[in-house]
């Protein structure tokens, strides 16, 4: 039908007429953009239009990586071709058929809320066909803090720039925190680098807002590697201690280039955390034998002194073994909070931190935020499929 | 302001320099002429560049400044200021003169511009206050005159900068410009006792080749050729050698270079830092209530002494803050005063349409959402 420059009044019996006008109207909002199937249906309402002009405002690329949870293509702004963004696509999971997947509810509704230099920025959200949710994010080439961990041989960096990197972590999870937001999952590899070299928090999956007393939180959060005890332990009402114990263990593999307490199992870790750390009794952790899964070998090792930390972790110096242990204190109410440690004397000590223009990068990080962001949250990379870590079950709460 | 000395020598001094002649061989002071004295020479002052001999520079001004004896131009001149000139044609030793004082003044240089354009605006401004002192007219010179000396006040320690820069370039470039030259003469050097070398070897194996033929019974072309073989590789042998040895004189240039370049990069001296924020300059201390450490309230008792919440690490204070600020989130904000170029809205308002439309659906999908937030 040929679209007739005439706009007809709108007659609600006129079923032709009523279509046509909605061509119109659509052509006025997207120019000569291609209409998406939903646009088939007819009268499209007010939210159908304003998802339409969002998407219309980027342009999709090529794709970065593609994931079991979602896809991750290159943008940019149809106005400004040279304004990159990641465009994360989440794709329709089996498990949720009838509406979003949480974890993409939960970055959503944090990531919305939150804005801080050291966060990646969420710029818009729209659906596109099939009701598929495609989240616009900050671009940020240069891969991730895991990729520079793991390179022993090509990056070299020392004490300032680890300096920098945890003043960077540091800043973004206090910021949460500040905003009642747990992140629950902190890692290297959420730690996406900007073009920059500003370090900025990643993936709010597994976020949630600090919850209210008698009301209780799943402990099945956190990859296995960064959870703090009381997780291991089953523990259903946590605070922000939890994220601590998380960027304290980023901060031991940024020393050490690897991975610091890595257990193979849940079970595995708690033994680890026993050895490296100590083991948690009721003498430095009061109360932590009615946890519900609490359970640890004997015999119980004494809590590891600063001397043995300071053989490992030298190189952050002494103020900053002091910082590193107050991040790995057992008992969770003792641990360090996000606001003490920004108030630590690490930071006014020698070496001053790098500038992030300074700081030890590496190139072909393209596709690594691509592999960063279609990750299922809470996952290590090297258990996916059939190992996978255990998995957010909705259905059976 | 009066014009300072050289600018009234415009017109008399143009017409002074036009007259010039370099087959001109009288002294327009005193008419002496190098016919009858062959030592004549012509002296300038940059002050009006009037030109006369040299007998008459020290006749009149030995005694002290003295205005200049050309008819109408009665500038003030001493002995001092007299000097050969450099090239024969006045007007451009005049010009010459200038430029070097306006370059002196004006040395900026381009690595301080943004931007290409910029240091191309700088150059023609430069350029035309030039030209306003060569060739313009008397307002014009007192005009550029007056430009130059508030320039020159305004940036006195970036023109001491600047100055000191092109002068440790320079210098560079002199020292590279003289390691160039001495390996060049190395080269030549070499080349040429390889040569000697050579020759003398060539006529080593001559000698031996007919001593050989003189005393052996061997075949006659035999020996020759062995002979130009062994010329041959022994040639080969010098000019690797020589080739290897070039290379190593190459990369010592060469860090000779690269040391040159630190030297100016250091130049570029570093901004003063602020020291370390860790907050990174953002405060969120609330600033319409202040928290308390302790809140009585009948509800949180059991929360407070629970071994579950305690041994979990749930904190009450962050429970505190939380309610804090949620019952006083909003106060004191305009969203008028807020509002930013429609992006954010516009992205926060799609989000939650997005999300309203996908909560509209099934009750199921209600009651999955609710318990997504009770774990």
């Amino acid at each position: 039908m040929a679209v007739s420059p005439l706009v007809f009044p709108p007659a609600p019996a006129d079923k032709n007429a009523g279509a046509k006008l909605s061509k119109l109207s659509n052509q006025g909002f997207n120019g000569a953009a291609p209409e998406g199937p939903s646009a088939s249906s007819g009268t499209r309402d007010l939210a159908e239009q304003m998802n339409e002009e969002e998407k219309q405002k980027y342009v999709k690329g090529k794709k970065l990586g593609e994931g079991t949870y979602a896809n991750v293509y290159l943008g940019h702004l149809r106005d400004d071709p040279k304004r990159l963004v990641a465009i994360k696509k989440i794709k329709i999971q089996k498990e949720y058929t009838e509406g979003m997947a949480p974890d993409a509810v939960r970055e959503l509704k944090h990531l919305q809320e939150i804005s801080h230099p050291n966060i990646i920025s969420l710029l818009s959200v729209f659906s596109s066909k099939d009701q598929n949710l495609n989240l616009v994010l900050e671009y940020l080439p240069l891969g991730d803090l895991e990729m520079l961990i793991k390179d022993v041989e090509g990056v070299r960096y020392g004490a300032a720039d680890i300096k920098a990197w945890m003043g960077m972590l540091s800043r973004a999870i206090w910021f949460c925190h500040e905003n009642f937001v747990l992140h629950r999952d902190i890692k290297p590899n959420n730690l996406l680098i900007a073009a920059d070299g500003e370090v900025k928090l990643a993936d709010f999956g597994l976020a949630r807002s600090f919850s209210d007393p008698y009301r209780i939180m799943t402990s099945n959060v956190i990859t296995r590697w960064y959870r703090p005890p009381e997780l291991l332990f089953g523990a259903k009402h946590y605070s922000g201690a939890v994220d601590i114990w998380s960027v304290g263990l980023v901060f031991a593999e940024l020393v050490i280039r690897t991975p610091y307490i890595a257990g193979d199992t849940e079970v595995g870790q708690v033994n680890l955390i026993c050895q490296a750390v100590g083991t948690p009794t009721e003498e430095n952790w009061p109360g932590v034998s009615k946890l519900p899964e609490y359970a640890v070998p004997d015999p119980p090792n004494p809590i590891r002194g600063r001397d043995q930390y300071l053989g490992t972790f030298g190189t952050a110096g002494q103020e900053g073994v002091d910082l590193l242990m107050a991040m790995l204190i057992l008992d969770p109410r003792k641990r360090i909070t996000a606001r003490e440690v920004l108030q630590h004397p690490w930071w006014a000590s020698e070496p001053k931190p790098t500038r992030k223009q300074d700081l030890p990068r590496k190139e072909g990080g393209a596709e690594k935020i691509g592999e960063d962001l279609k990750r299922r949250p809470g996952i290590l990379d090297d258990e996916r499929g059939a190992k996978v870590a255990r998995k957010l079950d909705f259905g059976k709460m | 302001m009066p014009p300072r000395s050289r600018l009234g020598a415009g017109e008399t001094g143009t017409s002074a320099l036009s007259a010039n002649n370099p087959s001109d061989d009288i002294c327009p002071v005193c008419k002496s002429n190098r016919y009858l004295n062959p030592n004549l020479e012509f002296l300038i002052n940059p002050e009006c560049y009037h030109k006369m001999c040299s007998t008459c520079v020290d006749r009149i001004f030995t005694s002290g400044p003295a205005s200049c004896p050309v008819p109408y131009c009665g500038k003030t001149l001493r002995k001092k200021g007299f000097h050969k000139a450099f090239f024969a044609d006045l007007t451009v030793e005049r010009e010459v003169d200038i430029r070097k004082r306006v370059g002196a003044i004006f040395n900026r240089r381009q690595d301080e511009f943004e931007t290409l354009l910029d240091w191309n605006n700088y150059l023609e401004e430069v350029e035309s206050l030039i030209f306003d002192l060569v060739e313009g007219t008397r307002d014009e010179k007192v005009k550029a005159e007056e430009k130059l000396k508030v320039y020159k006040e305004g940036n006195r320690g970036e023109i001491e900068e600047n100055r000191k820069a092109g002068l440790e370039e320079a210098d560079i470039a002199r020292r590279r410009e003289k390691a160039e030259k001495e390996a060049a003469r190395q080269r030549r050097l070499a080349a040429y006792r390889e040569e000697e070398e050579e020759k003398a070897d060539a006529q080593r194996t001559k000698r031996d080749v007919l001593d050989r033929l003189a005393t052996s019974n061997e075949d006659a072309n035999k020996i020759a050729q062995h002979a130009q073989r062994v010329i041959l590789k022994k040639t080969s042998a010098r000019r690797n050698l020589t080739d290897a040895q070039a290379n190593s004189n190459g990369s010592i240039l060469d860090s000779g270079l690269t040391i040159n370049v630190r030297g100016l990069k250091k130049k570029e001296a570093p901004i003063m830092e602020k020291p370390y924020d860790p907050f990174g300059g953002v405060d969120l201390t609330p600033s319409h209530y202040t928290l308390q450490k302790d809140y009585d309230n009948e509800w949180l008792g059991n929360a407070k002494n629970d071994i579950r919440h305690m041994a979990g690490g749930y904190s009450i204070e962050e429970y505190y803050a939380r309610t804090m600020f949620e019952a006083f989130s909003g106060l004191g904000v305009f969203i008028e005063d807020e509002k930013v170029p429609e992006k954010p809205v516009a992205s926060s308002t799609i989000g939650t349409a997005a999300a309203v439309q996908a909560a509209g659906g099934t009750v199921n999908l209600e009651d999955k959402m609710e318990l997504d937030d009770v774990f």
